[in-house]
C-alpha cells in the first residue's frame, strides 16, 4: 500500500467532533451532579467541576489528533483508510469487494457541510467501513468514483 | 426478459405441507401455549375464551398454515426461480440462478416418513435464507437442484446427463465415536441444562434435607473410611463424570453425524448426514471463502483432524433464527485421518495449485519475547490475589512457576505459528496446543487492514487482518499478530493488488 497518496479529510470535522464531545461532556456533568448530590463534604461541587474540566479540556485537545491521524486514500484498485491515534489501523478496501455505498449527514454535520462515507463489504468482520469528515460534495464524487468499475459479485 | 416479468409460476407445495406449518408454529408457540393452557384450566382466573382459548390458538394457526400452503406457488423462470406468496398481501420474489449459492434441506423423522423434505435455497447476501421452502416432496427437490444448478454450470457438464457421485469422505461409527470423544460437546449440553435447571430452582438447597442426608448411616460410614479412601471415591467420582459426558459425547456425534457422507457431484461438494433429522447440503467450491483445519491435542492422540469450511451466504446475520444455528459448522469433515485432509482440502480449494510446498515465514524475531511478557504479566495479575488469599507464603511458589510456563508458552506458540504467501493463496498456522490452520484463496480476500498498538509500535510490529466473507464475526478471516511492521505492510499491500485485481 506503500505507493498510494494519503491525504487529511476537511478539517471541518474537527468542530463537528468537539460539539459532539461538548455534548457528551455537559450530559456526564449533570449526570455527576444528579448522583453526587447527597454525597458529604466538597465532593458535590468537586466531582462535577472536574468532569466538566475534563471533558472541555478532552473535547478541545482530542479531535484535532483524531483529526491529524485520519487519513485516506484512492488508487486505481480501491481505496485505503488509516485512522486511530493510539491503536493505529489501514484499512484497505478493493474496489471490487464493495457491495454498496451510503453517504450520510447527521444534523450537525449538514451544518459544517460535510458528510459520512459508507462502504459496505460483503466481508465477516469489516463489513461497514466508515470515513467520516468529507466535505459533502467530495463524499459523492468519491462514491461515484468507487463505484464506477463495481458491478462484480463482490464475493 | 420481458417474458421474464409476467412469468407465473405454477408449482405447488407438497400436499401435506400445512401438517409441518402448523407443527412448526406449535413449535415456536409451545411455552406459551404451555402457560395459556396452565393458567385458564386453573378456575380462579378464567381467561377471556377459558379452556378454549388453544384449540382457538391452534385452528387459527392451522387456517394460516393451509392458507399458505394453498397460495404459495413457486416455478423456474428463464432467468431465476420465482416465488409467489399469499393472495391479500402478495410477494412476488425473484431469485436468479446465478446468485442462488446452496439448496440445502433438512428432514426430521417426521418427514422422512412422508417422504418430504424443508429446503432453504441460500445466497450470497448472508444472514438468513433467501427463501425457506416447507415443505416439497423429494423428487421436487431433485427437480429444483437440477433446475437451478444446471441454468449456472457451463453447456458441458449439463451434456453429461447425470454427473458421477465421487465419495471422498465416509465416516464410519468407529470415527464418529473418536470425533464425539475429541469434541466432547456433552459438556456444552450439560452445562445448558444446570443452566436451566438452576433457573428452575432446583438446586435451592433444602437445610432438613441436607442435614437429615449428613446423619444418615452412608455418612457416617463414609467418614468413617479415612482420608484415603475418602480422596479415592472422589476422584472416582470426578472419573465417572467425565466418562459420562463423554458418552454423551459419543451418543450425541453418532445422533447428528450419523453416516456423515462427503461426495463431489460435478466440482461441487455434498454432505449428508444425521441419524433422526438428515441434513443434505451443498458445498458449492466455487462459494467456499476459507478452509479452517483444527487439531487439538486429543485429535493428535487420534491421529485425525477437522476440517471446516466458510461460505459466501453464510454468518453475519442469524439473530434468533433457529435453523440457521445448526447451520454453523459447514464440516468439510467433522473428523478424518490426518493423512486424507490434505486431499479434502484440495478437493474443496480446487482453483489452487498444490505442486509446491508453502514457503513458512515465521512471526517478527522479538515475538517470543512480547508474547513472553504479556502470558507472563497476564497471568501474575490474574493469579497473585488468588493465590496469596489461599496459599499466604505458597503463593511466591506459584507466581514464579509462572515464569517457566510463560516462557515455555511463548516459546511453543512462536515455533508452531508461521504464515505463508503462496502465489494464490495466504496460509496461516498458528497455536500449540489446539493447532489451526487457515487458508484464503487470494481472491476471496475481502478487505485487509494492518494494526498496531502502542505495544506494536514500541517493537515496530503490526498485526495483519485478512476479512473474508461466510464466516461468523468471532472466527472471521485470518488474523496474524507479532509480524514485523515492514511484512505487514508488504503482505497487505500484495493481498490487496490480487484481491482487487479479481475479474468480475
Amino acid at each position: 500500500m506503500a505507493p498510494l497518496q494519503l491525504s487529511h479529510v476537511d478539517p471541518a470535522i474537527i468542530g463537528v467532533w468537539r460539539w459532539h464531545a461538548a455534548i457528551a461532556t455537559l450530559f456526564f456533568t449533570v449526570l455527576v451532579a444528579v448522583f453526587s448530590v447527597p454525597a458529604p463534604g466538597i465532593v458535590w461541587p468537586l466531582a462535577p467541576l472536574l468532569v466538566a474540566l475534563g471533558g472541555a479540556c478532552w473535547s478541545w485537545r482530542w479531535p484535532p489528533l483524531s483529526y491529524r491521524y485520519l487519513r485516506f486514500g484512492v488508487d486505481d484498485t480501491g481505496i485505503a483508510i488509516e485512522s486511530g491515534v493510539i491503536w493505529r489501523s489501514r484499512i484497505a478496501l478493493p474496489r471490487v469487494r464493495i457491495q454498496h455505498t451510503d453517504v450520510s449527514q447527521g444534523p450537525l454535520e449538514r451544518r459544517y457541510g460535510i458528510g459520512t462515507l459508507k462502504l459496505y463489504t460483503a466481508g465477516s468482520r469489516h463489513t461497514k467501513i466508515e470515513l467520516p469528515g468529507l466535505n459533502h460534495q467530495q463524499a459523492i464524487a468519491l462514491r461515484d468514483a468507487l463505484l464506477a468499475q463495481g458491478g462484480a459479485s463482490g464475493v | 426478459m420481458a417474458s421474464d416479468s409476467n412469468f407465473q409460476p405454477t408449482q405447488r407445495l407438497h400436499g401435506l405441507s400445512w401438517l409441518f406449518g402448523l407443527t412448526g408454529a406449535i413449535r415456536q408457540l409451545v411455552v406459551p401455549l404451555i402457560a395459556l393452557l396452565f393458567f385458564n384450566v386453573r378456575d380462579d382466573t378464567p381467561g377471556p375464551f377459558g379452556p378454549w382459548i388453544v384449540p382457538i390458538i391452534v385452528t387459527a394457526l392451522l387456517i394460516r398454515a393451509v392458507w399458505v400452503q394453498l397460495t404459495f406457488r413457486y416455478g423456474f423462470s428463464l432467468t431465476g426461480l420465482v416465488i409467489h406468496e399469499g393472495a391479500i398481501f402478495r410477494n412476488v420474489r425473484h431469485i436468479e440462478y446465478a446468485r442462488i449459492e446452496n439448496i440445502d434441506t433438512e428432514r426430521g423423522p417426521l418427514h422422512r416418513l412422508l417422504g418430504v423434505a424443508e429446503v432453504r435455497v441460500q445466497t450470497s447476501t448472508g444472514g438468513k435464507p433467501e427463501a425457506s421452502i416447507s415443505v416439497l416432496g423429494l423428487p421436487a427437490v431433485q427437480e429444483m437442484r437440477e433446475r437451478v444448478f444446471s441454468e449456472v454450470r457451463p453447456a458441458e457438464q449439463v451434456a453429461a446427463d447425470s454427473p458421477p457421485e465421487q465419495t471422498l469422505l465416509h465416516l464410519s461409527i468407529d470415527e464418529l465415536v473418536r470425533h464425539g470423544l475429541i469434541d466432547n460437546r456433552g459438556m456444552i449440553l450439560i452445562a445448558a441444562a444446570f443452566g436451566v435447571l438452576h433457573e428452575t430452582g432446583i438446586f435451592v438447597l433444602d437445610p432438613q434435607l441436607l442435614e437429615r442426608l449428613l446423619e444418615s448411616p452412608s455418612a457416617a460410614g463414609l467418614a468413617a473410611l479415612g482420608l484415603m479412601m475418602q480422596i479415592a471415591l472422589g476422584a472416582l467420582t470426578i472419573l465417572a463424570v467425565v466418562l459420562a459426558v463423554r458418552m454423551l459425547s459419543v451418543i450425541l456425534a453418532i445422533v447428528t453425524l450419523y453416516d456423515f457422507k462427503l461426495t463431489r457431484v460435478a466440482g461441487d461438494l455434498r454432505a449428508r448426514y444425521g441419524l433422526f433429522t438428515r441434513v443434505a447440503l451443498t458445498l458449492r467450491t466455487r462459494r467456499i471463502q476459507a478452509v479452517h483445519q483444527t487439531e487439538s491435542l486429543l485429535h493428535r492422540w487420534f491421529k485425525r483432524v477437522s476440517l471446516s469450511v466458510d461460505l459466501a451466504g453464510d454468518g453475519g446475520g442469524g439473530e434468533g433464527d433457529n435453523d440457521s444455528s445448526r447451520m454453523r459448522t459447514r464440516w468439510l469433515a467433522p473428523v478424518c485421518p490426518a493423512v486424507s485432509a490434505p486431499e479434502l482440502i484440495a478437493a474443496a480449494l480446487p482453483s489452487l495449485d498444490w505442486s509446491h510446498q508453502p514457503d513458512w515465514q515465521p512471526l517478527a524475531a522479538g515475538a517470543r519475547g512480547r508474547i513472553f511478557r504479556k502470558t507472563l504479566a497476564w497471568s501474575v495479575l490474574i493469579l497473585t490475589l488468588p493465590a496469596i488469599w489461599y496459599l499466604r507464603e505458597g503463593a511466591a511458589f506459584v507466581v514464579v512457576s509462572c515464569v517457566p510456563l510463560a516462557w515455555m508458552h511463548a516459546h511453543l506458540y512462536v515455533k508452531h505459528t508461521r504464515w505463508a504467501l503462496a502465489p494464490d493463496a495466504v496460509l496461516f498456522r498458528s497455536g500449540w496446543l489446539k493447532r489451526r490452520l487457515a487458508i484464503v484463496p487470494r481472491d476471496r480476500v475481502q478487505t485487509l487492514a494492518v494494526e498496531a498498538s502502542p505495544f506494536d509500535r514500541r517493537s515496530r510490529m503490526a498485526s495483519i487482518y485478512v476479512d473474508t466473507a461466510g464466516a461468523s464475526s468471532m472466527a472471521a478471516g485470518i488474523r496474524i499478530r507479532y509480524l514485523g511492521a515492514e511484512t505487514a505492510e508488504q503482505l497487505a499491500s500484495a493481498l490487496y493488488r490480487t484481491a482487487g485485481a479479481t475479474a468480475p
